[in-house]
């Protein structure tokens, strides 16, 4: 019998395409690829949008339980407690009744001397509430999830909120839901202004610390435990005014220039359900002259 | 495929329930939020990966990667590397695993896990990340304790006698 003659490849039940190895090699160099151009190209943010608004129902009906459980729970919660809740709201509204008399009065008195100074209008943008849906499972970053996304308008670079103070900001938009990196995470920065001397640094996000950490400061600056940092609206992103941060321990060494000083971040950064998106001042701000540069003093804040 | 003496005959596994396991590892992993929270998604991946090579492999491992790396807002890729590398492993020893018990599977998969925890750990260092809290280790040491309890359960569907009336072994 001619050799031609005999079917020299495998029988099917043999054929299981391409060798282990080689999938092997095929799969990890597309990740190893998707890696380097999400992180350094930033071509793939169309098949994450896209994923992220086919996983969407699944969040959805993952989180289902959990709510279930917590409504449960709020609906047996004693008498006790919701009347000491109930108490314990008025005396914060009462507090807050007398503050809100004195703002009333200093805005209004604000908008006079400005009005004389003929400054612009202080910028107050719009802002929307949001829900947190989950945080990030990641252990080696810092994320919240929230519930609106480019159907809503937010807008990548936006400041995020809370009741207290700066909790971080939003760092990519999918369709539904949007990512906020929180102030803690090391990859955030946001400048900040001593509010007792005026001083203006950046904090970085130290998570294995107290929160934040301000890098580069000299020995001798004058900052105390205790100082409050808020945002110092140069940056063209956060509104100037909002606090950031309580400064909570100062570590002045001989063998340094520089002292490491830690803060606490003011809001609940890792507690809060609800936030607030704030358009960034950018989008409100008149376009920059061309020939100006923009300040060195710290405007990243994030990914751009 | 030979069999080890004293096995029960399984019957063929329904793709429907694998792609629903799959599914539900994946909605139980997303609920989790703890670094020491065992991955059940890659668990259950190395099970069918495992039991049914020619079914669930590598592609699966790295689509699910995918899915994984979006819900966590990651670094895309990452999850979808490591879960491939573990879906290799898997295939490399999937016709010799099954001939041990299961404290013996359990035992032979734990480097398997670690690996594939390394794997991720050296992608976050490299792309700059910051090493995560030591509880990070207990995960692949609850995955692969979790063996046994993912093998009773997830074969249950398989056991079950030809004719339901003669016996009813769940």
């Amino acid at each position: 019998m001619p050799l031609g003659t005999i079917d020299r490849s495998p029988p099917p039940f043999f054929k299981q395409g391409p060798s282990a190895l080689s999938r092997l090699f095929v799969f990890s160099a597309l990740a190893v690829f998707l890696m380097v151009a999400d992180a350094r190209l930033g071509v793939i943010d169309p098949l994450r949008s896209a994923l992220a608004t086919a996983l969407y129902p699944l969040q959805w009906l993952a989180l289902q339980p959990g709510r279930g459980l917590q409504a449960l729970g709020r609906h047996f919660d004693s008498l006790d407690q919701a009347q000491a809740q109930a108490q314990a709201a008025r005396k914060e509204l009462a507090a807050q009744l007398l503050r809100a008399g004195q703002v009333e009065q200093l805005t209004q008195e604000n908008q006079q001397l400005r009005q004389l100074l003929e400054l612009r209008q202080r910028l107050g943008g719009p802002a929307q509430a949001t829900e947190v849906i989950y945080q990030a499972a990641d252990p080696y970053s810092y994320k919240v999830i929230i519930d609106k996304g480019m159907a809503a308008g937010v807008e990548v670079g936006s400041p995020v909120i809370d009741s207290a103070g700066v909790v971080g900001q939003v760092t990519r938009v999918h369709p539904l839901v949007s990512e906020v990196t929180l102030l803690i995470d090391r990859e955030l920065t946001i400048p900040v202004l001593n509010t007792r001397t005026g001083l203006r640094s950046v904090a970085y996000g130290e998570p294995s610390e107290d929160g934040l950490e301000l890098r580069f400061m000299a020995a001798n600056t004058d900052l105390q435990e205790g100082d409050l940092l808020t945002t110092s609206g140069i940056d063209g992103i956060y509104p100037p005014g909002l606090p950031v941060a309580r400064v909570t321990r100062i570590m002045r060494r001989a063998e340094s220039a520089f002292a490491r000083i830690y803060a606490q971040p003011i809001g609940q950064v890792s507690a809060a359900r609800h936030l607030m998106v704030l358009k960034p001042l950018k989008s409100q701000l008149p376009p920059q002259p061309p020939a100006q540069e923009a300040s060195p003093t710290g405007r990243k804040g994030g990914r751009p | 495929m030979i069999m080890p003496l004293g096995k029960q005959l399984l019957l063929p596994a329904s793709p429907l329930f694998i792609w629903t396991s799959l599914i539900a590892a994946l909605l139980l992993t997303m609920l989790g939020s703890e670094p020491w929270m065992p991955d059940l998604l890659a668990l259950v991946l190395v099970f069918w990966t495992i039991h049914q090579p020619l079914r669930v492999g590598m592609l699966a491992a790295f689509c699910f990667g995918l899915v994984m790396d979006v819900h966590q807002a990651g670094l895309l890729g990452q999850h979808a590397l490591s879960y491939t590398a573990l879906s290799f492993l898997s295939i490399m020893i999937h016709r010799r695993v099954l001939w041990f018990g299961a404290p013996s599977q359990a035992l032979q998969l734990l480097p398997l896990m670690v690996a594939a925890h390394v794997l991720e750990l050296v992608v976050r260092l490299l792309s700059g990340g910051s090493m995560p809290p030591w509880t990070f280790w207990i995960s692949p040491l609850l995955q692969a304790l979790l063996w046994p309890l993912a093998s009773i359960v997830l074969l249950m569907p398989q056991r079950r006698a030809p004719d339901p009336d003669l016996t009813r072994p769940l």
